[in-house]
């Protein structure tokens, strides 16, 4: 990357780390969820848009995270952050589990296996009562201080952008990338795709994990409804779309567009922000596949890897 | 069928449904020599190619390359284990640049693979369009792009799946002259064709299916003049 | 879990499941036709379904018309929405990679899902017409679940005729088989596709309006659907049609006799984990049939 590029990058990360000191509450509360936002919908990316193999039931990682986060701090004593971390254990363990049978089948199957994810990680959560609080869900000591967790999803965020960088750049990208033009091209060609696709849902379940098991502790309450919603998957989806798939950048100009757009209309209109977002997401396939990204590299001749 | 052979199908057979493509067909080939595979639209040409990939599995019979079965194996072991193979329809993967679809393919250390590539690309003279997306190139340029993808690996056996077609007569040159220099590389050459011309030029022994089965095998002169070869073609 | 399962119970699991397993047959029907002939998972099947079944509730609520009437309403309505659908949006993804369809239609349900909600707002709604139970021996029969399935079975088998025995079926199985040797041969691919989306959409609102008399309706009725679908689908054999009607039957026994056994919130479960067994174990389906 040339220099200025490092310049500005350096120059915004400074930029953020000190904010806190200087803003009200409100704007570090809504820095922290872009921070998640960007975590997510770039999580999304190292599957969906690298491989293009969709994945529908994305947020099944992040309510794992949540919940082990939750039951570690509350049954095992654990400090906030180690549990937070441990999110990614078992997010990525669920990746292994589902991934390993789903991902040797091709593209449509593997959405529609990811489809049914989301609802029976929730359905075993409230089946196992006694370790999870079923339906009511579990509780936590409220945070006293806004602070850690801001620089805690920031890193996570932080985290993943630089893993999409250092992907895309690679031999591992490379390959990943060839999965998405033409899969049997590429397996006939001797690369091996189905482990290469493992690694890719391991990668793309453990930032949803850390996210989900930072945001238990930020939200002091979790529980089947709330950390499991169908629009948690269909935000994370729509905002790595409309930043533009497949790329650096993408994610995090998705998510930071999209959470003012969400800021702006949530609280008073939730189904026409979700109906909008409907909306947009078909706005998106049809009018611009590549995001926001991929029409400035297009009109600008940007390489690919920002 | 000696054991000398790089390639042996014994007694393949695949169905779609009702219908069957590959039917009991048994076939060696010499290691180091082209060899050619034609019959009419329909005869099950690609459907045997996928087969030796893995890209589909056999109902029966057996395949062995190198002496060792390869029927069953995922077509990335397969190719791992020196078989490369060109596509009817182009299949470069058109959102890399033509040095990186070579450089994806590629084992072992980056930096002896991008000197391969650059190498490979001169070859075929893309080498000033080696940061150009794949996707862009003209359809000749795709071909020898997707041609010199194959030798990125250093295979033992290529499958080459209609490699004239929708070429210019001097590109075409270049391939044929491309091919036969693999064969002096001790490469074996398996190539489907619909152009004689082409077949009959490089081949120095053919194989025919009708549908599905193996009609005859010989050297090309001998080939041209079979009465079954000719029905196949021409009809009854 | 019962302590003590009798003979009697397992076999009214099992009748209880092949009842529902009709309907989930029909309505897979409608997936699998337009997934052969348009290669396009569509994720908004199950909300046409739902549409299906808040047609059938207004028709019951504002007019008084019987539920099992108003399928020959739902048809007809629903059959034009997925024409719309089609020519308006999915077309324009039929021959883009698979990323594009799933995700289009995964947003024009949600488009649809939530207009419903602005609109009808998320209460739950019923439609109680029958109720009750006949008894056969130790058996209970489900008054509703028996008629839904009985005209289940029955539009199944039109639409079986349509596919076998019309010149536009025939179109349609020549498509769903091989596209560019229909397209050579004179069909007119574009207008199949477009007829097979309002067909698909059709028979999901019809089991919508079948659903409406059994279950709540509400505006995310249909995400569950989709995915019982697929199943269907998986169990039977991708582009096995006749696969599909069977693949239902045994997913409706699956899921009755997971309840029974178990606890219905775990027959979710079992369902998921059905599909990822069979999706490895035999990816063509339990029948013939081509992926």
């Amino acid at each position: 990357m040339k220099p200025l590029a490092w310049g500005i990058g350096l120059g915004i990360l400074a930029g953020l780390a000190i904010m806190p000191f200087f803003v009200t509450s409100y704007i570090v509360t809504f820095t922290i969820q872009i921070f998640m936002w960007i975590a997510l919908a770039g999580s999304w990316n190292l599957i969906s848009g690298f491989t293009g193999y969709v994945s529908f039931g994305h947020v099944a990682f992040f309510g794992t995270g949540a919940y082990t986060a939750a039951i570690l701090i509350l049954k095992a004593g654990w400090p906030w952050f180690p549990a937070g971390l441990a999110g990614s254990v078992t997010a990525a363990a669920l990746a292994l589990i589902i991934g390993y049978p789903c991902l040797r089948l091709r593209g449509p199957y593997f959405a529609i296996a990811m489809l049914g994810l989301n609802e029976v990680v929730r359905a075993l959560v409230s089946y196992f009562e006694d370790l999870t609080g079923g339906g009511s869900g579990i509780s936590l000591p409220p945070i006293l201080s806004l602070q850690p967790v801001y620089y805690a999803m920031g890193g996570v965020a932080l985290a993943v952008f630089s893993l999409t960088y250092l992907i895309i750049t690679s031999r591992f990208g490379l390959r990943l990338l060839s999965i998405r033009e033409d899969e049997l091209a590429a397996e006939v060609m001797g690369i091996p795709t189905a482990r290469l696709k493992l690694y890719a849902f391991l990668l793309s379940a453990a930032g949803p994990g850390i996210a989900g098991g930072f945001y238990a502790w930020y939200a002091s309450h979790i529980e089947p409804l709330g950390t499991f919603p169908l629009l948690t998957t269909i935000t994370m989806i729509i905002m790595c779309l409309f930043g533009g798939k497949g790329t650096v950048l993408g994610p995090v100009v998705g998510a930071s567009l999209l959470s003012i757009f969400q800021e702006l209309v949530w609280a008073r209109f939730l189904f026409v922000h979700q109906a909008i977002f409907g909306a947009l997401i078909v706005g998106v396939v049809l009018l611009m596949p590549k995001g926001i990204l991929g029409v400035l590299q297009e009109r600008y001749r940007l390489p690919r890897t920002i | 069928m000696s054991n000398q052979s790089i390639l042996e199908i014994r007694h393949v057979t695949k169905h779609f449904g009702g219908v069957t493509a590959v039917n009991d067909c048994s076939l060696a080939l010499e290691p180091g020599r082209i060899f050619g595979l034609i019959g009419p639209n329909g005869s099950g040409k690609t459907t045997l190619f996928n087969l030796l990939n893995g890209i589909e599995p056999c109902d029966a019979g057996e395949i062995r390359f190198k002496g060792e079965r390869i029927d069953g194996l995922p077509p990335h072991q397969i190719a791992r284990r020196g078989m490369g193979r060109t596509f009817q329809i182009i299949r470069v993967f058109p959102e890399m640049n033509a040095l990186e679809n070579l450089l994806v393919v590629a084992r072992g250390d980056w930096d002896a693979a991008s000197r391969r590539a650059l190498d490979l690309l001169a070859f075929v003279k893309l080498d000033r369009l080696k940061r150009e997306y794949a996707g862009n190139l003209s359809y000749g340029q795709q071909k020898l792009l997707e041609f010199v993808r194959v030798l990125m690996t250093d295979p033992e056996l290529i499958l080459l799946d209609e490699p004239a077609a929708g070429i210019n007569r001097t590109l075409l040159n270049d391939l044929l002259e491309a091919i036969r220099d693999l064969r002096a590389q001790g490469k074996t050459v398996f190539i489907v064709e619909h152009d004689m011309k082409v077949v009959m030029e490089l081949s120095e022994k053919v194989f025919v299916l009708d549908h599905g089965e193996k009609i005859a095998e010989g050297p090309p002169g001998v080939i041209q003049a079979d009465e079954r070869v000719i029905e196949a073609y021409f009809g009854r | 879990m019962p302590i003590y399962i009798t003979g009697p119970m397992l076999l009214q699991g099992v009748v209880s499941g092949l009842l529902a397993g009709g309907l989930y047959a029909m309505v897979a029907l409608g997936l699998a036709l337009v997934f052969g002939v348009m290669r396009v998972i569509n994720l908004a099947h199950g909300t046409l379904l739902m549409l299906g079944s808040y047609t059938t509730y207004w028709l019951f609520a504002l007019y008084g018309m019987n539920p099992f009437l108003s399928l020959f309403l739902s048809f007809p309505i629903l059959f034009v929405v997925g024409g719309v659908l089609q020519k308006v949006f999915v077309h324009r993804v039929v021959n883009a990679p698979e990323l594009s369809s799933l995700l289009l239609t995964f947003g024009i349900s949600i488009l649809i899902a939530n207009l419903a909600m602005l609109g009808w707002t998320s209460d739950y709604r019923s439609v109680e017409f029958l109720t009750g139970s006949f008894l056969l021996g130790p058996i209970a029969l489900s008054k509703p679940r028996l008629v839904t399935f009985g005209l289940a079975l029955a539009i199944t088998g039109l639409a079986f005729l349509l596919l076998n025995k019309t010149k536009i079926g025939k179109a349609i199985r020549a498509t769903s088989q091989q596209r560019d040797v229909a397209q050579v041969c004179g069909i007119n691919v574009r207008r199949i596709d477009l007829i097979t989306f309002g067909l698909g959409a059709g028979l999901a609102g019809v089991g919508g309006s079948l659903v409406s008399v059994m279950f709540s309706i509400f505006p995310e009725m249909g995400q569950v659907y989709v995915f019982k679908s697929f199943l269907v689908i998986v169990l039977g054999g991708a582009g096995n049609y006749p696969g599909a009607f069977f693949g239902g039957l045994i997913l409706g026994v699956v899921e009755g006799l997971a309840s029974l056994l178990l606890s219905a919130q775990l027959s979710e479960v079992i369902a998921y984990m059905l599909l990822v067994i069979v999706l490895l174990v035999r990816p063509t389906g339990l029948f013939r049939g081509r992926i």
